[in-house]
């Protein structure tokens, strides 16, 4: 403070640095004193990314499965060999190990003990192989794919008491645009990440409600107070607590859920920037015509909620109606989910015209929600003066 | 010597004439308060001085400065304790003091604030958990922390029980010993008779009158109302009604059954002519009084109208 403290126009400048001081401080100690900000900040993301990660990442490891009873009524040649290799097909469990009587096998399947019997031909003459379901079951998953599987099973067969080799097969091969590969786990940890920034972005702003309802704004315009450095003490207060919540949602992703990352540093601190500044014009908008708290509630659950859920924050938009798609296509939080992708996940450095395109649909969300803001809230500064 | 002056102040809000004529000047360290019922104009009045509302006419001068070309010199010269005690409800009366102090070049250390609105053993407790006496004594000490030459204080003591309201009235007291110039408004009478210097009284948008409480008292005391009732019924009040009537000083009489009531610029000598006919009449007095003016009774005399708090 002291060497800060110089005579003439620096003098202006100190007291400047420490309005802002002051301001960021008390700015500070309001967000930490104020519930609602810890909640909605900190603890819903946190809970709502802990049940997405349980719900759809849980199960993921899991193959199918399904159990089966074998009935081998006169063992032959040809039943053996397709024993030995239905016993070898890893989709296939066969209850207790071996073939069973076909009674024993039917009441197993009446039962629903097993998901279906398969019988096998009796001689290697009798080319028939039976598949005995339950006629509850019979549209299932299970009894499905073992008549699917079964089926390419005796084909198989066919083609080799035929003599011939299969000429086609089927290989299964995922490909991403980036150089990481993209699990659930990550998808899910840079949505919540992108949508709880935008949250505190389109929810924050119902401060500017209260104060203007409280007249706060009006008794700050009294004093010789500069009410920018108030504006940016508030934004720097915003990204810092924004910051916290990548920190915070990225160590739950990473040490409990395994999630991988991999930064690019530059990339993620333009996309967070730009982001988080779009989101709070975002919020800015909606408090400039709001005259209560409710009222402005109201109107960014609506918007959070919209985009929550067409954004691609919790499944990518492809899996969505394929008339849905053009909705997306224009929402910012589309293109930030996308970013913290980029950055926070494919490494995905700034040379990319993609990254910027969605940058450029941010720039823009932005921009003129806090040109419309900034006009809406000189207009009502004239009426709101009784 | 003036420290604001206020000339032909004009204000409309769509088609409601706020304000319509106002012009006064305020002396230096003296308590100037500005009363009127609800809507009258005050608050309005006051945001146009404060620089909050332009005036649609009119001049508003602090000594030499106005608001087109001096707005900052002017904010750091007054403290406005707005009608709204609009702080930070989740700081303490410490952090509000101290982060307002930081809006100025040369601001009063908030301890001696604290001291000055009675609030050192709150000093530490959330806003939002301070009694609404307590609250409005943290809006004067904000007012207060530029150590400004003038003060307004709009209502300070509205809804305010009467101990809050008297600690109130101790802290405005004690700003005019310390030389300060307040321009208060309010809508209880006592409270402006008790506290200020001088005081206008507004209606309508217009000034009624402006002169020392005891010089608009005094304007009307040559007319006090003088209340009898007779305990010879009707005839006897009817006897001497039609006696006052003829006396030099009464200007006017009202009668309602045995009781009457008579307006008198000389009450004491009319009440002995009076004294004298009922004793000539042996008409027997029940109830005799002469009700002291108070401010109130300036208000309905220039405004006509019943004054309510």
């Amino acid at each position: 403070m002291c060497l800060l403290h110089l005579p003439g126009r620096n003098g202006g400048i100190n007291i400047k640095f420490n309005q802002f001081k002051m301001m960021f401080l008390a700015q500070l100690k309001l967000t930490l004193r104020e519930k609602q900000a810890w909640f909605w900040g900190i603890f819903f993301p946190v809970i709502l990314m802990v049940i997405f990660m349980v719900i759809f990442s849980g199960n993921s490891d899991e193959e199918f499965k399904t159990e089966v009873a074998v009935v081998d009524p006169s063992p032959n040649p040809a039943s053996e060999m397709m024993l030995s290799q239905i016993s070898e097909l890893p989709v296939f469990e066969v209850k207790s190990g071996k073939p069973v009587t076909r009674d024993k096998a039917e009441e197993w399947v009446k039962n629903q003990k097993v998901d279906a019997a398969i019988i096998l031909p009796e001689s290697a003459e009798a080319s028939s192989v039976i598949l005995v379901v339950n006629k509850e079951n019979e549209q299932g998953a299970a009894a499905q794919a073992v008549s699917g599987i079964l089926n390419k099973f005796v084909q198989q067969a066919n083609l080799l008491a035929a003599g011939a080799a299969p000429k086609y097969n089927l290989q299964y091969e995922s490909i991403t645009s980036g150089t990481n590969e993209l699990d659930y786990t990550d998808f899910l940890l840079t949505g919540m990440i992108a949508l709880s920034i935008a949250q505190g972005g389109m929810f924050g702003m119902v401060d500017m409600v209260e104060m203007r309802r409280k007249g706060l704004i009006k008794r700050l315009r009294m004093t010789p107070a500069n009410m920018g450095i108030f504006g940016l003490s508030d934004m720097v207060m915003r990204l810092l607590f924004s910051i916290v919540q990548i920190i915070l949602l990225s160590l739950i992703g990473v040490l409990v859920f395994g999630a991988n990352l991999y930064i690019n540093p530059l990339t993620l601190i333009i996309v967070f920037l730009i982001g988080a500044l779009s989101f709070n014009s975002l919020g800015y908008f909606f408090s400039s015509f709001s005259k209560t708290t409710e009222a402005y509630m109201g109107v960014a659950n609506i918007c959070s909620f919209l985009m929550m859920f067409l954004s691609g924050v919790f499944f990518p938009i492809e899996t969505m109606p394929e008339w849905i798609q053009p909705i997306s296509a224009v929402l910012p939080l589309t293109y930030f989910a996308d970013g913290l992708r980029e950055s926070m996940v494919y490494e995905t450095g700034l040379a990319t015209a993609s990254l910027w395109a969605g940058i450029a649909v941010m720039v823009i969300w932005g921009a003129v929600t806090f040109l419309l803001g900034s006009v809406l809230y000189k207009r009502k500064a004239i009426a709101a003066d009784r | 010597m003036t420290v604001l002056e206020v000339r032909n102040l004009q204000k409309s809000f769509g088609s409601i004439k706020a304000v319509q004529d106002i012009s006064f000047s305020v002396h230096a360290g003296e308590v100037f308060t500005i009363i009127g019922p609800n809507g009258a104009g005050k608050t309005t009045t006051l945001e146009m001085i404060e620089g909050l509302v332009s005036p649609d006419n009119g001049v508003i001068h602090f000594g030499e400065l106005d608001w087109n070309k001096h707005a900052v010199s002017i904010k750091k010269k007054i403290g406005v304790q707005p009608q709204s005690s609009a702080m930070f409800d989740l700081l303490t009366p410490e952090e509000n003091l101290n982060l307002f102090a930081s809006f100025y070049d040369h601001a009063r250390p908030a301890e001696e604030i604290l001291e000055i609105v009675n609030l050192t053993d709150h000093r530490k407790n959330h806003v939002k958990k301070l009694s609404g006496g307590q609250r409005q004594r943290l809006a004067i000490g904000l007012a207060l922390i530029s150590d400004p030459e003038i003060i307004f204080l709009d209502e300070p003591t509205t809804g305010l029980d009467p101990q809050a309201r008297r600690n109130i009235w101790d802290i405005i007291l004690h700003l005019k010993e310390l030389g300060k110039t307040t321009i208060l408004t309010t809508h209880y009478m006592e409270e402006a008779e008790k506290l200020s210097d001088r005081v206008c009284i507004v209606d309508q948008g217009n000034i009624i009158t402006l002169d020392t409480p005891s010089a608009l008292i005094e304007k009307l005391t040559n007319e006090r109302e003088i209340r009898l009732s007779f305990l010879d019924g009707e005839k006897a009040a009817e006897d001497a009604d039609g006696f006052s009537k003829e006396l030099p000083s009464v200007s006017k009489t009202e009668r309602e059954g045995a009781a009457l009531k008579i307006w008198a610029s000389k009450p004491e000598e009319t009440l002995l002519d009076l004294f004298k006919f009922t004793k000539e009449k042996s008409y027997g007095v029940e109830q005799v009084s002469i009700r002291e003016m108070s401010l109130e009774d300036v208000f309905i005399a220039f405004t006509g109208k019943e004054w309510r708090d």
